[in-house]
């Protein structure tokens, strides 16, 4: 296994496990936040909202931008 | 971070009133026409060359107009809830830092093709116009959920 193959293997198991959490946060009795609710949370200040929705931007701008 | 526990395992409350999916507003044409004129807006983004000026612009755009909602006229809000459950933050936290010592790792390793970062590994699939529009679409939509929260 190449250390390339080894990358991308642990970028997916990271998506992979990201994407457990916010199905495991949907569930009634979980304690784990969905990620609408610790970014609801986080966007509570205005601070955090504005700096929320630069990251969204830079995204957009990263990935379609350049 | 101001969090603490605040659900028992097995506690009944979770959404904090938020609606996990939004009630139909009553304007199904309006809807439409807007899904329309984001596909479209997508299908056009999607088809500008990386680096350009028109580029550049087609993502200000969404910026400036999702910016001035967002304080200017903002939409009703989901409720957000008062406090997390530090615990439940925990394997966020975990997996976020994770993935961006993997993320700085292939970068201070200037993402050579042993190491890529997740840029160079994206960067490829969002090459075909379908799916560059597609993924815009779904970033636009993402900057609406945002807006709302």
């Amino acid at each position: 296994m190449t250390t390339r193959v080894i990358t991308i293997v642990g970028f997916a198991f990271l998506t992979a496990v990201l994407i457990a959490l916010e199905v495991i946060g949907r569930r009634r009795t979980s304690r784990i936040p969905t990620v609408g609710e610790w970014l609801g949370y986080l966007m509570r200040p205005r601070v955090g909202r504005a700096l929320i929705l630069l990251g969204w931007w830079w995204l957009g701008w990263h990935y379609f931008a350049r | 971070m101001a969090t603490e526990d605040v659900r028992p395992a097995g506690h009944p409350l979770r959404r904090l009133g938020a609606r996990r999916w939004p009630r139909r507003n009553g304007h199904p044409a309006r809807d439409a026409l807007i899904g329309a004129g984001l596909v479209g807006y997508a299908w056009i983004a999607g088809s500008t060359a990386p680096f350009s000026g028109k580029a550049l612009v087609s993502v200000l755009i969404p910026g400036a107009v999702l910016g001035a909602i967002a304080y200017g006229r903002p939409p009703e809000r989901l409720p957000a809830p008062d406090k997390l459950d530090i615990t439940g933050v925990s394997y966020w936290l975990i997996c976020l830092a994770a993935g961006f010592e993997w993320e700085a790792s292939a970068f201070k390793d200037n993402s050579l093709s042993w190491h890529p970062s997740l840029t160079n590994l994206i960067n490829p699939l969002l090459d075909p116009h379908p799916v560059r529009s597609a993924a815009i679409l779904v970033w636009l939509l993402a900057g609406w959920g945002l807006v709302r929260r």
